[in-house]
């Protein structure tokens, strides 16, 4: 028999695994040095959002999603919905019709960056002058965003899964621009479509210590009729630190997905 | 038994319970894999643990009432959900009996999705595996005994 257990005794024994020495493997447990704590050690995410040395919000740390969402519609303002082209209300409908089985994530290849920011998967941020880089841990991706002053490439010559990224700020928020996709990449897992014109621009805002508020504008003009927004936030994740993830390992879902 | 040991332990139980604040690895569509209406319950001895992304695999053989062993493959979260769920890789081991239900392949193969595990002791594992919704799926009170 299963002991009855109330979620509040639940929370006082992970607490306490997590405090026992003997728990902290791998650095799940161990203390992250330097972030505002309360007089009993907890984290205090309510607590101001930490600065640069250039005076910017500095965004570095790991978040990740309160909770999974695979939809980016789920993410709209009430009332909106995407604002489909006919063919990207065809290429969405068959992959719905097949339940998504011939999505790119499937096979460990890349996932569309808006649907990272919602898949409930750390990511680690590292802000340093020049470049600010995303390490997610979910199928070991990384990104670069170029924040020296390039502007975008005017040409793309080699389009990418992830396209080119450069950033910088206006007042606290991180504007992140992306060009250059391949056209492969779906946005969410649902299946929601992106061609070669997307451009991409994510608007990053630490509310707080533990807090970030993130908007992606998803602008291609093949697959929408106009621009449209989807809202995702991000918690900081105290005492952790990201895993070992090789998706290629032991991958054997992509040959049975049979769709319907 | 350690002091950690047990606390290990029970946080497994809490598993269940506080799963749903528990991250996941939303790998793949479920509904193009699985039918969560087809619910399975697998009752049997663990003969190999794969400890892998995307995904863990739990084979178990099972008995049914005519004596006739079929091995079963059971997807569950990737390790890196149930390592921050309180699971080590040793937590489930070959030789070990367990209770799994789950969601059955739609090819129709043995193969199935975990929604929960059961050791032979009562203790509920959080299958840590995503749900149709792509949601952790953790109904130990109601999958389990």
């Amino acid at each position: 028999m299963i002991p009855h257990v109330r979620s509040g005794t639940c929370v006082g024994v992970l607490t306490l695994l997590a405090l026992s020495t003997t728990a902290i493997a791998q650095w799940q447990g161990y203390p992250t040095p330097g972030i505002p704590r309360r007089s009993d050690g907890s984290f205090d995410a309510s607590a101001p959002a930490p600065r640069a040395a250039n005076g910017t919000p500095d965004l570095s740390g790991i978040w990740m999603a309160p909770r999974i969402r695979v939809d980016l519609a789920q993410g709209m303002k009430k009332g909106e919905t995407v604002p489909f082209t006919a063919e990207g209300k065809r290429v969405f409908d068959e992959r719905r019709a097949t339940n998504s089985k011939d999505d790119p994530g499937a096979r460990c290849l890349p996932t569309g960056i808006p649907v990272r920011a919602t898949l409930q998967t750390p990511l680690k941020i590292i802000q340093t002058p020049g470049v600010t880089a995303i390490l997610y841990e979910s199928r070991t991706q990384f990104r670069q965003i170029l924040t020296d002053g390039r502007p975008l490439p005017k040409e793309i010559d080699w389009p990418a899964w992830q396209g080119f990224s450069v950033g910088h700020w206006e007042g606290d928020t991180f504007v992140v621009e992306t060009v250059g996709f391949n056209g492969k990449v779906w946005l969410d897992q649902v299946g929601t479509p992106a061609s070669d014109a997307l451009k991409l621009t994510e608007r990053f805002h630490r509310r707080d210590y533990g807090h970030m508020d993130v908007e992606m504008v998803i602008d291609d003009r093949k697959m929408y009729t106009r621009p449209w927004s989807t809202f995702a936030e991000l918690l900081f994740q105290p005492d952790t630190e990201l895993l070992e993830y090789i998706c290629e390992e032991n991958e054997r879902d992509s040959a049975r997905m049979v769709g319907k | 038994m350690s002091q950690h040991a047990r606390l290990l332990l029970l946080a497994m139980v809490c598993g269940g319970v506080v799963a749903a604040q528990a991250p996941l690895r939303a790998h793949h569509s479920f509904a193009a894999e699985f039918d969560s209406t087809k619910v399975v319950t697998l009752n049997g001895v663990v003969t190999k643990v794969e400890w892998t992304n995307p995904h863990t695999y739990f084979y178990v053989d099972v008995t049914d009432d005519q004596g006739k062993v079929a091995n079963w493959a059971v997807e569950g979260g990737a390790p890196n959900a149930l390592y921050r769920a309180g699971w080590k890789p040793t937590s489930l081991k070959a030789g070990d009996r367990v209770t799994i239900v789950g969601s059955r392949a739609k090819d129709g193969s043995n193969l199935a999705n975990a929604t929960s595990f059961t050791l032979a002791d009562g203790r509920c594992l959080f299958a840590g595996s995503s749900g149709p919704n792509g949601e952790a799926t953790s109904n130990c009170r109601q999958g389990g005994r």
